[in-house]
């Protein structure tokens, strides 16, 4: 459910100001910046390609981890960009391929022995692809004997129709770069070691030369992913025209994306879901520990897209009318709110962060006996539920509630469903 | 617009006659307190008796009191439901959870208040019907480690189910009439609060259509029947009905007047869902079968658009963001 809520006093009290702002402009910023974020994702992705043929080329610590390090810079930019996920149709069906999450890793490779097999919801759970070239989905014999993004993206991301068989995107990278954190909800990653890639007697794993060839293909694949949506953000691109053709829908997409990606997504299934059910690997990037910073940088794309401004990797920042100067002009006891509670967000995410980077990583944080790590995590979903409220005035203020409705012919119509 | 600017200068004229209190007093408070009441019944009942035979209808009572209240998710609900209710489980996770617990015997399984701490996947209805109805758990004898982790499931609901109402009555419901008055922050006017009681039954009726029935729909190639809610227990399609009942009656309750076009739709709603040949939704390889719970989805659909035109245009309200949003 993607509606917003109006108020009927609401919307009588917010008369509409002669408005300064020109909302198209706004709608122009949104795109730009994400045009922004999708370019810098793509760099940083280009860098990780590079990283990963070294380390193909020649597996060692060091290619290793600046492998690692490549996925990591490559994630920052990436996490900003999910608030437009929820609102832009284009974009939402396009992120399974480049961000799904949670996943069944023994689809993709081998697991230890604690990890569950296959379930009843997905008998593939355990395929381990790199160590079968010959595997069955859903009764039909399928050949892997070649690694390819074709086999990857066709074959078994999303194999027999179950979204946890997550084969592709930045989390199956991570997998294929880190391995299963098998610490639980004590210090430490995931260690894959580097000679997983080694070739021939050093070979460790098994089937080397196929886990090469799967994290070469995964991050090919992921490149013309990020391509594909750099290019729907261009000037003549898809989604731009899409966000653009009608500046209050226009609105309406970028602040269903906010409240969106805030509630349901963020604060709901990837906080406080994985708090209750005290479960380590119920954590975003639960290889790598780089949890903290996804859920940074979701908060601050959030942030980005109220402000009107994006700082790119290279320091330099996309800004220009923003949807606050909107709420400003026509409500600014609201603005103010708005504002006063994203900064709070970013503050109870950034404690996260610096928490995470002095040595408590997220995963410590779902242990059930760590009460500060609760507290941490329970103060960023509580901002995040905080400001969904807000982003829910903004759409009364701007006198948005009617055109949250389009597409539902019984609310704009409401004796259409009598007919 | 012309229609809504009349509508505000009548609300103006005449301040809404909130249907907040009726809510609150009508459907939520009896709703919370009749859980609290069936949720203890079971607990008391598996202290006499723990095995699964014994517990089952007084389960099936709990449930049943579950859905006049089980889908609101705001005040102490917004997380305390999440407790009550860990579903869908698409990883598995009640199942492990349980079975290690009775691998290892863990000491939680015997101790009530220890268990508030355990992971959501382990407590509440979906965890108990695993317990009570699943073919790997169901068959504990009395005197068994098992056994015994009933009773604690039951204990920690029965507090649950405790809490949640004390937290309704005592804290939230003032939170909610207060609405618009100095010092609260959470409603700044009573159309807020109208708004937000408002989302929860719209919410409800998407989250049946979407989740309720759509995961075990699946496609028609490859329909899903074990993702059926509550299929074990066989109350899929009961469920269905009774969170369609509580959507239909907090409408009313916000309601300034009766809704005939909501009553019909939930009427014919129980009508088509009269005709499902299996309450647990496992026949879904059946063309004929499937086809008849895709009526009672759009039906759900139908009855939510009603619900919209009926209530929610009127009043000028309309859904806030839910909580199911998301992946």
């Amino acid at each position: 459910m993607k509606r917003l809520l109006p108020s009927v006093l609401a919307l009588v009290a917010a008369t509409p100001a002669l408005a300064a702002t020109d909302r198209a402009a706004v709608i122009d910023t949104y795109a730009d910046i994400a045009q922004a974020g999708y370019e810098d994702s793509l760099i940083t992705a280009r860098a990780l390609q590079e990283a990963v043929a070294a380390l193909v080329a020649d597996p060692s610590e060091a290619t290793l981890a600046a492998a690692r390090t490549a996925w990591l810079a490559a994630r920052d930019p990436y996490q900003q960009t999910e608030v437009y996920r929820f609102g832009n149709p284009i974009v939402d069906d396009w992120e399974g391929k480049v961000n799904a999450w949670p996943l069944d890793e023994g689809l993709i490779d081998y697991v230890d022995t604690s990890y569950a097999g296959p379930t009843d919801e997905n008998e593939l759970a355990a395929a381990n692809v790199i160590a079968n070239p010959a595997l069955r989905i859903a009764g039909q014999e399928v050949d892997a004997g070649t690694i390819t993004p074709a086999l990857i993206a066709d074959t078994l991301n999303e194999a027999d129709g179950i979204e946890t068989n997550v084969a592709r995107g930045y989390h199956a990278i991570e997998f294929l770069l880190w391995g299963q954190d098998l610490n639980g909800t004590g210090p430490g990653a995931g260690d894959r070691p580097f000679t997983d890639y080694a070739q021939g007697e050093a070979c460790t794993g098994g089937n080397c030369d196929r886990r090469a060839d799967y994290l070469t293909a995964a991050t090919d694949l992921l490149i013309s992913d990020l391509e594909e949506m750099a290019a729907n953000w261009a000037e003549e691109g898809a989604a731009r025209a899409a966000i653009t053709a009608d500046p209050d829908a226009g609105l309406v997409a970028m602040l269903t994306g906010m409240g969106s990606l805030s509630y349901g997504e963020q604060a709901g299934e990837r906080m406080r879901l994985g708090l209750m059910l005290n479960d380590p690997e119920e954590e975003h990037d639960c290889f790598s520990d780089n949890t903290h910073n996804s859920h940074y940088y979701d908060g601050k794309g959030v942030q980005n897209v109220y402000l009107g401004a994006y700082t790119r990797i290279d320091g330099s920042t996309v800004s220009g009318p923003s949807l606050r100067d909107l709420v400003a002009e026509t409500a600014p006891e609201l603005d103010a709110e708005m504002t006063a509670k994203l900064e709070a967000t970013m503050q109870a995410l950034g404690a996260i962060k610096t928490a995470a980077e002095g040595g408590m990583a997220y995963d410590q944080m779902l242990d059930p006996a760590n009460a500060e790590g609760e507290a941490l995590v329970m103060a960023g979903v509580d901002g995040l539920i905080d400001q969904t409220r807000s982003i829910e005035r903004i759409v009364t203020a701007l006198s948005l509630d009617s055109i949250a409705f389009e597409g539902s012919d019984s609310l704009d119509n409401p004796g259409a469903v009598f007919q | 617009m012309i229609l809504r600017a009349t509508l505000c200068l009548l609300c103006l004229a005449s301040p809404l006659r909130a249907g907040v209190p009726e809510a609150l007093t009508g459907h939520i408070l009896p709703g919370y307190a009749g859980f609290a009441e069936a949720a203890g019944d079971l607990a008391e009942a598996a202290r006499q008796d723990c095995t699964a035979p014994a517990l089952r209808a007084r389960y099936q009572l709990a449930f049943d009191a579950w859905t006049v209240v089980g889908d609101i998710r705001m005040g102490p609900s917004e997380t305390g439901a999440l407790a009550v209710v860990f579903w869908p489980d698409a990883r598995g996770f009640t199942p492990r959870t349980l079975q290690g617990f009775i691998a290892d015997q863990a000491p939680v399984g015997r101790d009530p208040a220890a268990y508030a701490e355990a992971s959501i996947a382990a407590r509440g209805l979906f965890a108990l019907e695993q317990m009570l109805y699943g073919a790997e758990f169901a068959g504990y004898a009395p005197g068994s480690y098992a056994c015994a982790l009933v009773q604690t499931m039951t204990a920690d609901m029965a507090a649950q189910a405790q809490a949640l109402q004390d937290g309704w009555r005592d804290g939230f419901a003032p939170v909610l009439l207060s609405a618009g008055g100095p010092g609260n922050a959470s409603f700044l006017s009573e159309t807020e609060a109208m708004a937000a009681l408002y989302t929860q039954v719209m919410s409800s009726l998407e989250v049946t259509a979407d989740t309720r029935l759509g995961r075990p729909l699946g496609s028609f190639d490859r329909p899903r029947p074990t993702r059926a809610e509550a299929w074990r227990a066989g109350r899929s399609l009961r469920n269905v009905l009774l969170y369609a009942r509580a959507a239909r009656d907090l409408a009313v309750m916000l309601a300034p007047g009766p809704l005939p076009q909501t009553d019909a739709a939930l009427a014919r709603l129980e009508e088509l869902a009269g005709r499902v040949s299996d309450p647990g939704l496992q026949d879904l390889d059946d063309p004929a079968a499937r086809l008849r719970l895709e009526i009672v989805q759009q039906q759900v659909r139908t009855l939510r658009d009603t619900i919209g035109a009926e209530l929610g245009a009127p009043l000028g309200l309309s859904a806030g963001f839910n909580s199911a949003d998301g992946d």
